[in-house]
């Protein structure tokens, strides 16, 4: 009797909880099954009021104008360079700001002094900052270092506001690095960097692969900071795919719009992909911790 | 500072004397001891001047009487005033609290729920983890599109539910101003709750399975044991979810850009879309400032308590 | 260390830029014109400036109206980086002007026969202070009724006259099956029929005392409340999908029978040629019905920024004498759907519903009702601009009454003087 009554509760259980997983995992999908249908509608089709519906007529047309043929204001050659552009751009953003977190981030937690803690909210506040507001200062420090309108310019920004989150990843791993460790290494004679390079940064690599992920999404994704400091063909995709989606006075392409909006967003999704593994255990390393 | 001196002097006359050795011993302990300030004082530089420094340079603004490019006189405080007489200020700031607070709220909510559903040692993990991520990687400019099709009641979800006989239903909230909010509620929770779902999985994954073992000995149910033992442990999770949903919270700007464009009617207003558009499109420059400056004090009324007590505690546990 | 060498870099990038400028003359232009058919007009000026050996770099920043690129523009003038020249709308130009960065383009556009032949209301925007600091490649006009044809036939009824007249026929054509109007909720598009209304129901003195000059008097009037109780009316022939509704949709419903009429600019004809639906046959084109005919214009123009370069600035020359040539604003206007703003340019190549525009433009200047259009942006200037457009769009999907709504109006635009 008791047994099946466990049985039944187990069973109950799993059910209950494959039923919401996959309830929930519908819902979250359904704005993407709009964009991957749409993408493959043609525009006429969309025009007479099938938004949801499967495609009566498929084409892959939608797909190779986004990516080659579509303008980008004069220039009709596609999301294809802009692409690159941005790889150009997110790459070295990540990897510096994301070294700069780490031995940041290693010393508020395993070097501390009086105000350090202080300190790391004194970074922390500056997560919070609306950037629009800050976009002139920006731009005319730009000015002065003869950065304006270039990529590495845009390079300098992203690293510079990367730092405050990068930081709080890695101190927010570090926390929970073992003293004992550090303490050990001081009385065999090892110093600060060598501490840091031959004992804790080792095993801070699923961090730094969450750090990585959130830099390489919020950098890829910015449309404010590229929209400011770059300059025609420098641009970076988000404000390519701007210039192909946010139409105002012309007629919208919807299907164009839907496939680009994928292609840009494909890096960062196979990012997720791949990495998603990495992505939770790099958290369960001790992001978390505080 | 004497020391930081004769480190100085003897970088630029190495002497040889016994005397010389000793200093460099003491100047080599003392730059080691300020190592970790060396360490971090670019990166304490370069927050001060893009933080601190643009902070200044926006309060200064918001006392000037800027309008298309900035103009350094002093007004007082009249653009505060004239801020804080507009009604669509108002309705932006009363919007950020409700949208915030339901925000953060059903998306810890959501994030922690999916996470220990994740736990419970499913199969296909890895799929269903990256099917709730897989919307912060979209930009809004275009997934906000769908969004609005799918809210749309002559299109969407009404349409289909309508279509199944079910003739009386009736999901109009994209257009009516009352409810309008909400839908860029349910578009941010959709897009950021999987990155809580994320932190809140590894923290749960982090706790030392003897603490729940133990507790199962003791005969408390699952749901018991989840809500007393687990989620208290999560503390530091919660701490960088709000820290990271609160940020996107306050900056909002794409969401509701692309999703209502501030409408219906202003009903979706929020302080960060006021900001730009009062500084670009407006010309009132200085006006966009006094918002700006409004923003990060109420961020500083918020955020700065909780970071305190949240730093505090393991120093106190310690 | 890092940041020497990217100043190390960024020297070298302006070197090479430096050296390439000496060798050929070459302008970049931002603009906001990103849709295939904007694209096709802008390729027209491109294609002729390079005529005259001057390469346009092309810096299109779409969306927002052309706030994304005011930003744009913006960052670049406090980095002292500014563009060769900039597509202007309302009042950008005379505001830019203020700020002392545009090149004063007086004696070019007199030169280029551009300063006589362009409509009187123009210069108020174009020349602020007597000096031109823009020149305009476009003219369109706002207030546009688009019609199906099948569909007023099948309602029995024919071009309004009145706005009455015209909420009236909406009725029939509900009766017959069909949607009245084919409206969106984006205030920019409610404020289009909203300021068709305070010009036609009112006049253009009115409507220059209210949308020009901002007049209190003018705004708390009895007069501006009708105006808002007759948008209600309007609002009563729209169909329930109207949010987030693109205006090319909202076109496409007119063109596909589904809808019956839609209050556009002429950039909406373009929808409805592409599918090669013929003026006066399928589909009709005719303004806002009124007892004083109007015109409520809305331009395109460039300005040039101000440079020391010698070959920037032989660019720039190229670039005003391009614009203003009548062949290209021909060919420009023929894929924009709007008319050529130089007066006396041949139409002959022209649709009928550009010939009617042409026509009545003439009219209107004569009749001083040639003004520019509010929604736009080409009356009042943008901080009060803003307000109008605000107020319109809340209190179409609201249940505000009118009385209220230009109460509202009234106290946020004296809060913003």
């Amino acid at each position: 009797m008791i047994n099946k009554m466990r049985n039944f509760e187990r069973y109950g259980g799993r059910l209950f909880v494959y039923g919401c997983l996959a309830f929930l995992a519908t819902l979250y999908l359904v704005p993407l099954w709009v964009m991957l249908i749409t993408s493959f509608k043609p525009l006429d089709e969309i025009y007479s009021g099938s938004l949801i519906g499967l495609p009566k007529q498929f084409t892959f047309e939608a797909w190779s104008k986004a990516w080659s043929t579509a303008c980008i204001g004069t220039n009709c050659v596609g999301l294809s360079p802009f692409f690159l552009n941005s790889l150009i751009i997110t790459v070295p953003s990540v990897f510096v700001s994301t070294s700069i977190g780490a031995i940041n981030g290693y010393t508020l937690a395993k070097w501390k002094f009086r105000g350090s803690d202080l300190f790391f909210a004194f970074m922390l506040f500056g997560c919070f900052l609306p950037l629009q507001a800050v976009l002139l200062p920006i731009a005319r420090v730009l000015g002065m270092l003869h950065l304006s309108g270039s990529t590495a310019g845009l390079i300098l920004v992203h690293t510079v506001y990367g730092i405050a989150f990068t930081t709080m990843f890695f101190r927010n791993y570090f926390v929970s690095f073992p003293d004992e460790l550090t303490k050990a290494a001081l009385v065999d004679g090892a110093g600060f960097f060598r501490i840091f390079f031959s004992i804790a940064l080792p095993t801070a690599i699923p961090i730094a692969v969450v750090c990585c992920i959130w830099q390489f999404t919020s950098i890829w994704n910015d449309f404010l900071f590229g929209v400011s400091f770059s300059a025609g063909g420098s641009s970076p995709i988000t404000v390519a795919l701007n210039n192909v989606v946010n139409v105002t006075l012309g007629r919208k392409q919807y299907n164009v719009d839907m496939a680009a909006a994928l292609i840009a967003a494909l890096p960062t999704l196979i990012v997720y992909v791949l990495s998603g593994r990495y992505f939770v255990r790099g958290l369960t390393a001790g992001a978390v911790k505080g | 500072m004497a020391f930081r001196l004769a480190f100085c002097l003897n970088l630029n006359w190495p002497g040889n004397s016994r005397n010389d050795m000793v200093r460099r011993t003491d100047i080599k302990r003392y730059f080691a001891d300020q190592l970790p300030k060396i360490v971090l004082a670019p990166s304490g530089l370069i927050i001060l001047v893009i933080t601190y420094g643009f902070i200044a340079w926006t309060a200064s603004i918001s006392l000037s009487s800027s309008r298309v490019m900035p103009i350094y006189d002093f007004v007082g405080l009249e653009q505060f005033i004239r801020l804080w007489s507009t009604p669509r200020w108002y309705i932006a700031v009363k919007n950020l609290f409700i949208f915030s607070a339901l925000y953060l709220s059903i998306a810890t909510f959501f994030g922690l729920f999916i996470a220990i559903l994740l736990d419970q040692r499913i199969r296909a993990e890895g799929f269903l983890r990256t099917v709730f991520l897989y919307p912060m990687a979209l930009s809004f400019i275009v997934s906000g599109v769908a969004w609005k099709w799918v809210l749309n009641p002559g299109l969407g979800i009404q349409n289909v539910v309508r279509s199944w006989g079910w003739t009386s239903f009736t999901f109009d909230w994209l257009v009516n101003p009352n409810y309008a909010l909400y839908t860029v509620v349910i578009a941010a929770v959709w897009q950021s709750s999987g990155f809580a779902m994320a932190i809140f999985l590894a923290g749960l994954r982090g706790i030392d399975n003897s603490i729940i073992k133990a507790a199962q000995m003791e005969g408390a149910s699952q749901v018991r044991i989840y809500v007393s033992v687990v989620v208290p442990m999560l503390r530091p999770a919660f701490l960088s979810v709000v820290v990271l949903l609160g940020q996107i919270a306050i900056k909002t700007f794409d969401l509701t850009f692309a999703l209502t464009n501030g409408g219906p009617g202003g009903a979706t207003e929020m302080p960060s879309m006021f900001m730009f558009s009062a500084t670009f499109e407006r010309n009132q420059m200085a006006v966009g400032a006094a918002s700006a400056m409004m923003m990060l004090a109420a961020v500083v009324a918020i955020i700065v308590p909780y970071l305190y007590t949240e730093l505090r505690k393991p120093a106190n546990d310690q | 260390m890092r940041s020497r060498t990217l100043l190390l870099g960024a020297a070298i990038c302006g070197m090479m830029s430096a050296t390439a400028q000496a060798e050929e003359k070459s302008i970049e232009v931002i603009h906001h014109w990103v849709s295939d058919s904007e694209v096709a007009a802008v390729n027209t000026i491109k294609q002729e400036l390079e005529k005259h050996g001057v390469i346009w770099k092309d810096a299109a920043i779409g969306g927002a109206n052309g706030v994304n690129a005011e930003q744009s523009l913006r960052a670049r003038i406090v980095a002292g980086n500014p563009p060769g020249a900039m597509q202007m709308l309302g009042y950008d130009a005379s505001t830019w002007a203020k700020e002392g960065v545009l090149r004063d383009l007086t004696d070019l556009e007199t030169a280029n026969g551009g300063a006589d032949l362009i409509p009187p209301d123009y210069k108020r925007l174009a020349a602020p202070d007597g000096k031109w600091v823009e020149v305009p490649i476009n003219l369109h006009r706002s207030n546009w009724i688009w019609a199906n044809k099948k569909a007023f036939d099948a309602a029995g009824i024919g071009i309004p006259k009145t706005w009455d007249e015209l909420i009236a026929s909406g009725e029939k054509l509900r009766k017959a099956g069909i949607i009245p109007l084919a409206a969106s909720d984006e205030a920019w598009q409610v404020a289009k029929i909203f300021d068709s209304l305070i010009i036609d129901l009112n006049g253009p003195e009115f409507y220059t005392r209210v949308a020009l000059k901002v007049d209190d008097k003018a705004i708390r009037s009895p007069e501006m409340v009708k105006v808002f109780e007759k948008l209600r009316q309007v609002r009563g022939l729209v169909d329930d999908n109207f949010v987030g509704r693109d205006w090319a949709v909202a076109s496409e419903m007119v063109a596909s029978g589904k809808a019956g009429m839609q209050i556009m600019g002429d950039w909406a004809k373009g929808e409805f040629l592409a599918k090669n639906l013929k003026p006066g046959v399928d589909f009709l084109c005719f303004p806002t019905p009124t007892s004083t005919p109007n015109f409520l214009w809305a331009m395109d123009s460039f300005s040039m920024f101000e440079t020391t370069d010698p070959n920037l600035r032989a660019a720039q020359d190229e670039l005003v004498k391009v614009i203003l040539d009548p062949e290209v604003q021909i060919k420009f206007n023929l894929i924009k759907g709007s008319i050529p703003p130089r007066l006396g340019v041949d139409m002959s190549k022209f649709d009928d519903c550009a010939k009617q525009a042409a026509a009545d433009l003439k009219t209107a200047i004569d009749n001083k009702s040639f003004l520019g259009t509010l929604s736009g942006g080409y009356a009042a200037e943008p901080q009060f601009a803003a307000i109008f457009k605000e107020v319109a769009g809340k209190f179409f999907v609201s249940d505000m009454s009118a009385q209220d709504a230009v109460t509202l109006l009234a106290d946020e635009i004296d809060n913003a003087r």
